[in-house]
């Protein structure tokens, strides 16, 4: 069998977070009853004019920003002229001549290496309304029709169906820890197409080029361009050549299935937008944005593996963004990280999972959860008391020094007190620390089960470890 | 006959309790009736106009306007009054929400007489694209009222009433006015808000006020002008009472007159009565200079490409699915569409949507929208250098006075060439008037065109009235009984 090389680019059609829809002032939401977000402009009446949501200006400031894009000072927007009863004016206003962001790039980790996904243009459009086809009728819901969307478009720059996914997930983090979408692609705020070709040769013209439109998840855009690329091998190695097409990915077939022919360039007559003045970007208005930029996923990465957090749960952290903005705030304070991020992602995690809530919605504010690290770093808190104390320490705002007071927890931090129990314990296990000294590891084990065992787990485990070693070595 | 009377006097008896406005109402849709084979309008709203005169009684008369009957061109939409812009595919359409311009008239306490005649989507110069018919010009029956503003013209030149709103996008004010003896002025783009004006051509559209005199005109624009957020094209441009420069001296004033207003294109009974009124100018104490100007020869191809692109974009939405009436049982989405629209335009939409579409389709849009629009920038500029020089500049709004409405309507270039003269201030944004200075050899009213700087509305209507003044034309086409 002859390799071929795959050539993919992905669009990506992400719905903003705004309040108000793009161009009217009805809410943008999900969810909600059928035509119950809708208003004369996004139905398309007669007479009604486009207004222009600043807050979508804004967001797309911020993608293009974070998505290493130029760009564009002066912009307008133009029409998308085409019938189709999802569409209520019968045109979309879109960007066409003057894409917002241009030249941009996200980098993906494949094989250790880095790699620049290029983004060719990033542009600001609004949505569709949504049809529901019930037997021979449409159904149609306006609430999606004008919701701000804006569209990634990469460079046939993906060569394989791993790196479309990384990509994604990579595109899907950083606009979603901007505020900028949900990207939720089971709600549909993040949609993908897929373009591919194959060719035999680098040097060879791109191959015919098909595109998968809509694909619901991004395991399924990995799934569709292994079929889709398969496919294309059997048919050019069976001698057999296809024309340029547009087909979906189904998912219960799990394979893509052919929706049209393009039999010539779809014709749009796009003009300028006439209803909607030049928006000029000023420096200003881009610095505004970028101070809403927060620290992207990268960094805190980095940022929590210099601070001693394990590259796992570093990893896990930036998973979870409310417990990493959470832990951001801890940044600059002198605390053990590697205590902290443990507490968060262990008994912490476990508790607010337990119980539907998020971190912000505990009593645990930075300062007392500062001082639970530092009372379990200094020994005065064992894992075991915090298990006992998790509750309080998460519903009530009393002090961690006052809820380890009224629940007795006195461990045994004095040094001549543990010297007192290692010295007995020693005395009465000479076997294991005949075995300590002839270089069996295991035994200190034991001889420190048996002084947890002898303080009931009320001592300082660190301390009578250093106190263990010390008084064995003697 | 108390609608004959001036605004001030009319003012005075409302606040005096002399009459009511529903006197005024009442005397209103009498005149209509009177008048009713001019076809001015489309839909009455007599139930309704009634009931806000009675309402009116015990409000206290605030301003010039308070009661006043007002006629609104069809294309402008009014809340729970049909608006059908002339045309099959809108002939049930009942808006809910109504444009901005009505809500600042209804602000006033003014009271929507009817729904005016026009052409079908505002396209054609004769108003005889309307599927309800063309209406009559009361100075000759035979004769058309221009268009597409052609009820509203029709309306105020029969004296029903004193105020109307038309709509310009290459003429459609001015040269109804013209034809029918009556003031109509477009604003600057962007003075008055579009929103609530059905589009024809968005980046030309503009409403504006048509009435018997100058001062009338200057009052309606102060009310209607003012940025609006629902329309980023509304300007922001500070409001100011437009009437302030009337009866100033125009001694001093440097007007120009470009040559190829004033050319072989322009009959000669309208050439004679310009050039009397620029010996009345002169007479004052005003210069007046024959210039020479770019670009005006070629504002009708501009506009054909500007406008006729535009509105295929504009008109695509009436596809019967949200309003308007849809094609029953259709076979599929593409029979809905082809059916409802084929059903319901006129000839001449359908003609300037095929046009319009292709003008734009593939690398057209380029070739030409793209190009017209940059032309369009220069003829802008050409403009600006003439006002670094000039007050205003006048000519004829018209090339010949109002023509039969027998005359063949096959020829569509010949629609297009009825507003030569008009166009080029479309083109370029500017406010411009059209205001009567007598009659041809057909006895046929003669309208003098009077176009200004952006923005510069007041000093048109001080050179208005002042010749307004000096004229004092008898304007009754139904002879002068006062």
């Amino acid at each position: 069998m002859t390799d071929f090389i795959p050539t993919i680019g992905v669009e990506v059609h992400v719905e903003l977070k705004t309040k108000t829809k793009i161009f009217s002032p009805s809410v943008n939401g999900y969810g909600q009853m059928a035509n119950s977000l809708t208003n004369v402009i996004d139905l398309g009446y007669p007479g009604t004019l486009p207004t222009m949501n600043e807050e979508v200006i804004n967001l797309a400031i911020k993608a293009a920003t974070v998505l290493n894009c130029k760009i564009r000072r002066q912009m307008h927007f133009d029409r998308k002229n085409y019938f189709y009863p999802d569409n209520p004016k019968n045109y979309q206003i879109t960007q066409f001549d003057t894409p917002i962001g241009y030249d941009g790039y996200v980098e993906i980790e494949v094989d250790g290496k880095t790699k620049k996904i290029e983004i060719e243009e990033m542009h600001i459009e609004e949505d569709t309304c949504k049809s529901t086809h019930r037997k021979e009728k449409t159904l149609l819901d306006f609430n999606r029709a004008g919701v701000p969307l804006i569209e990634i478009v990469t460079k046939p720059c993906i060569s394989s169906s791993e790196e479309a996914k990384l990509y994604l997930e990579k595109l899907k983090e950083l606009l979603f820890y901007c505020d900028i979408s949900d990207c939720k692609m089971e709600e549909g705020s993040m949609r993908a197409d897929a373009n591919v070709s194959i060719r035999k040769d680098i040097n060879d013209p791109f191959g015919t080029k098909v595109e998968i439109k809509n694909i619901g998840s991004i395991s399924n855009v990995g799934v569709s361009i292994e079929k889709e690329i398969a496919r294309q091998k059997e048919l050019i190695e069976k001698g057999e050549s296809f024309k340029e097409q547009t087909r979906r990915y189904d998912d219960k077939l799990g394979d893509t299935v052919l929706m049209r022919v393009k039999e010539t360039g779809n014709d749009y007559r796009y003009f300028p937008e006439p209803d909607i003045p030049y928006v000029i970007i000023t420096d200003e208005m881009i610095e505004r944005v970028e101070k809403t930029i927060p620290m992207l996923p990268k960094e805190r990465r980095k940022k929590y593996q210099e601070l001693g957090v394990s590259e796992l749960n570093a990893n896990k952290l930036v998973q979870n963004r409310s417990l990493s903005d959470y832990f951001n705030q801890l940044l600059e304070e002198k605390i053990n990280f590697k205590v902290a991020s443990n507490l968060l992602l262990g008994d912490i995690s476990g508790y607010l999972n337990k119980n539907e809530k998020d971190i912000t919605e505990t009593t645990l504010i930075k300062e007392r959860f500062i001082d639970l690290v530092n009372n379990i770093d200094n020994g005065t808190l064992t894992s075991k008391n915090l298990k006992d104390i998790l509750d309080k320490v998460l519903e009530t705002t009393s002090s961690i020094k006052e809820i380890i007071d009224e629940c007795g927890i006195k461990n045994i931090t004095d040094d001549n007190m543990i010297k007192e129990v290692i010295t007995k314990i020693i005395n009465d296990n000479p076997d294991s620390v005949a075995d300590y000294k002839a270089g069996h590891d295991r035994a200190i084990k034991y001889l420190m089960g048996q002084v947890m065992k002898e303080t009931k787990g009320g001592v300082n485990p660190k301390m009578a470890m250093e106190t263990l070693i010390n008084e064995l070595n003697k | 006959m108390y609608l004959d009377k001036s605004i001030k006097e009319i003012n005075e008896l409302l606040k005096s309790k002399t009459i009511k406005p529903i006197d005024l109402v009442e005397e209103a849709f009498e005149n209509i009736e009177k008048n009713k084979e001019l076809n001015a309008y489309i839909t009455l709203n007599k139930e309704e106009a009634i009931a806000k005169a009675k309402e009116l009684e015990n409000k206290e008369v605030d301003n010039l306007l308070f009661g006043l009957p007002i006629a609104v061109k069809d294309n402008i939409v009014t809340k729970g009054l049909r608006t059908t812009c002339a045309s099959h595919i809108l002939d049930n359409f009942i808006p809910i929400y109504n444009a901005t311009v009505v809500e600042k008239i209804i602000s006033k306490n003014m009271i929507i007489i009817g729904k005016a005649n026009m052409d079908e989507f505002a396209m054609g110069s004769s108003s005889r694209t309307s599927y309800f018919g063309a209406p009559k010009n009361p100075w000759n029956k035979e004769k058309i009222s221009g268009g597409s503003s052609g009820g509203s013209a029709t309306t105020i030149a029969a004296r029903d009433l004193l105020f109307a709103l038309g709509t310009d996008t290459g003429g459609s004010i001015r040269q109804p006015a013209a034809y029918t003896g009556i003031v109509g002025m477009k604003p600057t783009y962007g003075r008055v808000s579009r929103y609530g004006l059905v589009a024809f051509a968005s980046s030309l559209d503009q409403i504006g006020p048509m009435t018997r005199n100058v001062y009338d005109n200057a009052l309606l624009l102060n009310v209607i002008v003012g940025k609006d957020p629902k329309d980023l094209t509304s300007s922001s441009k500070e409001v100011e009472d437009f009437t302030r420069l009337i009866g100033e001296d125009i001694k001093g004033m440097k007007i120009a007159v470009p040559n190829y207003f004033m050319s072989d294109i322009v009959n000669d009974d309208i050439k004679d009565k310009i050039k009397d009124t620029i010996r009345l100018l002169e007479d004052a104490g005003a210069t007046v200079d024959y210039i020479d100007m770019k670009y005006l020869e070629n504002a009708v191809t501009l506009y054909q490409i500007i406008a006729m692109g535009e509105a295929s974009s504009n008109l695509a939405r009436f596809d019967g699915i949200r309003y308007g009436h849809p094609k029953e049982n259709p076979k599929d989405i593409e029979d809905l569409y082809l059916s409802t629209r084929a059903e319901g335009f006129g000839k001449e939409v359908k003609r300037r949507i095929m046009v319009g579409s292709y003008l734009l389709s593939g690398d057209n849009a380029k070739i030409y929208y793209n190009k017209a629009l940059s032309i369009r920038d220069d003829m802008k500029q050409e403009f600006t250098n003439v006002f670094e020089k000039y007050d205003l500049i006048i000519g004829p709004t018209t090339t010949t006075t109002a023509y039969n409405l027998s005359d063949s309507m096959d020829d569509p270039l010949k629609s297009f060439m009825d507003d030569v003269l008009v166009i080029p201030v479309n083109m370029a944004g500017l406010p411009a008037i059209s205001i009567p200075v007598g009659f041809g050899t057909d006895n046929m009213p003669v309208g003098l065109h009077i176009i200004g700087n952006s923005f510069e509305e007041a000093k048109i209507y001080k050179l208005a009235s002042f010749i307004e003044d000096k004229l004092k034309l008898d304007l009754n086409p139904f002879g002068g009984e006062k």
